[in-house]
């Protein structure tokens, strides 16, 4: 009986194997935002949700870029402002700011963008690596994608989401 | 017997939970003989409620289950092959095991139900003759527990003897147990023989009758009646009587339980936790519609329906936490036996009284509370009880007693831990302490008797001359304080030396769900846990004092620090609000701190949720909650809160007195306002003819009594004082140094206008917060341009 779970899940794993091969392993899907002057992209499948700015709570003794908490369907997410973070002066938030909850694992937060430009479809190969003057673990740039006459700057979630106070 | 009363609650449970499986198991087996993984499945089982009942003296279910393990060993040893024959012997045991199982459940004995048949014929399969002679306690009643199953006595050894070689350590072990156990039943039953001389030879006849019959027997016929037959019951009337009305009452109902998943718990609570969350939506909103359609007949229903579903939500939010709940019994029971070990090590007589055990608390914090009453029992062993000698020499009982009881208050329990022991020393905790370097000599003496015993709770304190191994390393009471605060728990001390020390830890029922008293300040909201909430007051801002830069208040006959809310959360204050504030007063065990709050929002039920793991660990903040509003408010931690206050400076209304006066724009003259304070109605006449041609209001007092209770009124909102020194009632430094206690007007500018000009005079002005000083006589125009310097005169009222 295990023998043919065995097999199963083998074959299960080749399958997906496959799969990859075929769709995402050459093109990445990512949303892209304007913060400030640039673009920057997410992968899309760390994007939880996209909402509407909507009112937030204040919390003390947090780094100016980290505004506050709300509330998403009963759970209580930080929300951080990617114009501080990136050190740009503050905005006054519009029509087209939104928020962009993302996810790695556990950890979750809440971004303000000044806005949003599209879903992305870009081929690996034309992802750059981060330039060499920021590279090494610290930096938040995963790469830089080139499509068409734009640059693309590609931000790591994990770093993103990642305590650094 | 409660003790065994327990084991057995444990044992059924199990058993019913194994015997379940072994169902499955077993139907299984059939189809697949082979499977060794199922056989020695099987066979544990079989194994352990052999052991177990052996251990609890139920002779007929060991007798049934030992057979069925001799069985089921040789299956697993392949010397067998278990055909459907066997099986349903197999079978039919199980189904007598069930029986008997049922049967202790309900009468605590393992009587009236017929095993022999099957035994021998599992003894059959095993390889044996088929002729055994078990325990059977074939007519068997109830009651007869105690009387157990003198047949035994006529079993000879011989019949049965399994074949010691071929066993496993384990099968070895269970017979050598067995053995033990026929042996003291034995013994008993020749005792008990002996007092019942005739009585007791109840069951020779049916014993033979299961002797003579090997033959199948139906396996219908095996639930024998449990009603006792006339015969033996008429016998044993006289003392059967007595004796049964006590098991049949102690009959071990197994609770009705099912064990589930804590994570399923923790997800149910965490819904009922979006409930309660919208009942407070609902409630709200009720109370907006309520408001805007006053008077229409709809709202009657609409209120029914409202507080039904409040009413339901709370009962389920109850419900689901008492689901949760575990007994306080499961971490008291350790204790007795520590206690016992602690008398030996440290040659105290001492002795532990439990009660309250059944009282109830959710799990997470039984499983938080254990820790914290080791030390602290072990602190009361340690340094609370005395050695026998001292305690007689003191006239006390040798034998020191330890108190440990728990019981519900209100929406806490309170776990008391009482020694007769030699009880804390104030002093020499603070000699200690200062010794130590925890407090400084000035903070000693300041400190009441109360506060004084919760120094044993700081890291590094211990008064013990030398670290044993029961305490003395500092470290245990620090553990208990943290262990405590961390299911917001208090710690309550209070003590008397030579009489005892009497330890109330005070923890709220649940961990998810809380009581808040809900605060404003500015546009913000706070909650802080009901819990730790003693009072509120309204005050005004004059009773705010300033001691050595903090703020204070005179409450009743204590003084009590002030901390805002707004200095702790960092909340920009932009709108000042009234003369009032409201000040929260919390406690923790024996600390007290006011808090300054903008205005009280109400009591509200708040569910806890975390911050994530992003924003952990903000200082005064315990988690957040999601209001009827759908909005997230924070939530106040009290005891970091307290920890903070201590190093907020005193700013408390210093910025905003300064806010109040821009925001108090002088559109003219007379918008300035001065206070002459003079006892001479000369003088006063002189100033007020120098300053009015400035156009600026004047109000006069007679001297400082009447300049300060001016000021108190509030009526005038004054930009400068004339102070003159030599007054009757209050001088001219007293009225200054009472003027400076208050908030509002540190900033307050106060020109003394005085005869005296010795240079120690201006010394005593400076000092009690005078900032100018001008010598009498002086020039009209000279005093109005001080006066204009110090209240900003602006040139355009000129």
């Amino acid at each position: 009986m295990s023998d043919k779970l065995k097999q199963i899940i083998s074959k299960q794993g080749q399958q997906q194997d496959n799969d990859g091969l075929n769709h995402s392993d050459d093109v990445v899907q990512l949303v892209g935002f304007i913060i400030g002057e640039e673009e920057y992209a997410v992968p899309i499948l760390a994007i939880q949700e996209i909402i509407k700015p909507f009112p937030w709570t204040r919390v003390p003794q947090v780094p100016k870029y980290v505004v506050g908490v709300f509330n998403m369907r009963g759970a209580v997410i930080p929300l951080i402002d990617l114009r501080l973070k990136f050190g740009l002066s503050a905005l006054k938030q519009g029509d087209e700011t939104r928020f962009i909850v993302m996810r790695h694992g556990d950890d979750i937060a809440g971004f303000v963008i000044d806005r949003l430009t599209m879903a992305i479809r870009i081929k690996k190969t034309d992802i750059g690596p981060a330039p060499d003057t920021i590279n090494g673990d610290d930096t938040m740039i995963d790469g830089v994608g080139k499509q068409e006459d734009r640059i693309i700057t590609i931000l790591k979630v994990n770093k993103l989401l990642e305590r650094d106070f | 017997m409660d003790e065994f009363q327990e084991i057995l609650q444990d044992f059924l449970i199990e058993s019913f939970e194994l015997v379940e499986k072994l169902d499955e198991d077993l139907v299984e087996l059939e189809s697949n003989p082979e499977d060794l993984e199922l056989l020695n499945g099987i066979f544990r089982v079989a194994h352990t409620v052999k052991g177990a009942s052996s251990f609890l003296n139920f002779d007929v279910l060991t007798h049934l289950t030992h057979h069925m393990e001799d069985v089921l060993n040789k299956a697993r040893h392949g010397e067998l092959i278990i055909t459907p024959d066997i099986m349903d012997v197999i079978l039919e045991s199980i189904d007598l095991m069930k029986a008997l199982l049922t049967t202790i459940r309900d009468t605590s004995a393992d009587g009236g139900i017929d095993v022999a048949a099957c035994v021998s014929k599992l003894d059959k399969i095993s390889g044996g003759s088929g002729d055994v002679k078990g325990p059977a306690v074939v007519e068997a009643e109830p009651e007869q527990e105690q009387e157990k199953a003198p047949e035994v006595v006529e079993k000879t050894p011989s019949e049965d003897e399994p074949d010691y070689d071929n066993m496993s350590p384990d099968d070895l072990e269970a017979e050598i147990e067995r053995l033990l156990q026929e042996r003291q039943a034995e013994d008993k039953q020749k005792r008990e023989a002996k007092i019942a001389a005739g009585e007791s030879v109840v069951s020779l006849e049916p014993d033979d009758a299961a002797k003579e019959e090997p033959a199948p027997q139906p396996v219908a016929k095996t639930p024998v009646p449990v009603t006792p037959t006339p015969a033996p019951a008429a016998k044993e009337a006289p003392k059967g009587d007595a004796k049964a009305a006590a098991p049949a009452k102690k009959a071990a109902t197994v609770e009705q339980t099912i064990r589930v998943d804590v994570k399923r718990l923790d997800h149910l609570m965490n819904l009922i936790g979006e409930l309660v969350l919208a009942k407070n939506r609902l409630i709200k909103i009720n109370d907006d519609v309520e408001e805007r359609y006053e008077g229409e007949e709809f709202l009657e229903e609409l209120n029914q329906v409202v507080s039904i579903v409040s009413l339901v939500t709370t009962d389920l939010q109850i419900a689901v936490m008492k689901t949760r709940m575990l007994p306080i019994g499961k971490v008291f029971n350790k204790f007795p036996r520590m206690i016992r070990d602690l008398t030996r090590e440290l040659n105290k007589k001492m002795e532990l009284k439990i009660s309250g055990e059944e009282t109830e608390l959710d799990k997470s914090i039984v499983e938080e509370v254990g820790d914290p009453l080791v030390h602290i029992i072990r602190n009361s062993c340690d340094h609370g009880i005395e050695i026998p000698e001292v305690r007689v020499a003191a006239g006390k009982d040798e034998t020191g007693t330890i108190k440990l009881k728990a019981y519900n208050e209100g929406n806490q329990i309170v776990i008391q831990i009482d020694d007769d022991g030699k009880g804390l020393d104030a002093d020499m905790l603070k000699a200690k302490s200062v010794e130590k370097g925890l407090i400084t000599l000035s903070e000693a003496d300041a400190m009441s008797d109360k506060e004084a015993f919760s120094l044993i709770f700081k890291p590094g304190f211990s008064t013990a001359a030398t670290v044993t191994n029961v305490s003395g390393r500092g470290v245990g009471m620090d553990v208990v304080k943290t262990n405590i605060e961390k299911v917001n728990g208090i710690i309550d001390i209070e003590s008397e030396v030579g009489v005892g020390t009497s330890m109330k830890l005070k923890i709220p029922l649940t961990l998810a769900i809380i009581q808040a008293l809900l605060v404003g300040v500015q546009e913000e909201h706070y909650a802080i846990p009901l819990a730790s909430v003693l009072e509120t007051v309204r005050i005004s801002k004059d009773e705010i004092y300033t001691v050595e830069g903090r703020s204070v208040m005179r409450l009743r006959e204590e003084v009590l620090s002030l901390v805002h809310i707004g200095d702790i959360f960092e909340v920009e204050r932009i709108l000042d609000s009234s003369e009032h504030a409201y000040v929260v007063v919390l406690g923790l065990g024996t600390q007290k701190l006011g808090l300054i709050v903008d205005t009280l929002v109400g009591q509200e039920e708040i569910v806890i949720k975390s911050l994530g793991d992003y924003l952990k660990g903000i200082e005064g903040v315990a988690g957040a909650t999601i209001r009827g509003d759908g909005g997230v408010t924070l939530i106040v931690d009290v005891v970091a809160l307290m920890d903070i206050a201590k190093n907020v400076k005193s700013t408390v209304m210093t910025e905003s007195s300064s806010a109040a006066q821009l925001t108090l724009e002088k559109s003219k003259a007379s918008d300035y306002c001065v206070m002459i304070v003079d006892d001479s109605k000369t003088d006063r006449t002189i100033m007020r003819k120098a300053l009015e041609p400035m156009g600026i209001t004047l109000v006069e007092a007679a001297d400082g009594q009447e300049a300060l209770n001016i000021l108190k009124a509030g009526d005038h909102n004054f930009d400068a004082m004339l102070v003159d020194i030599e007054m009757p009632r209050m001088d001219g430094y007293t009225l200054a140094t009472e003027i400076k206690k208050y908030n509002r007007y540190k900033n307050l500018p106060l020109i003394a206008v005085t005869s005296r000009t010795g240079k120690s005079d201006r010394m005593r002005g400076v000092e009690s917060g005078m900032v100018e000083y001008i010598t009498k006589p002086y020039s009209a125009d000279y005093l109005s341009s001080v006066v204009q310097r110090n209240v900003n005169f602006k040139s355009e009222f000129l």
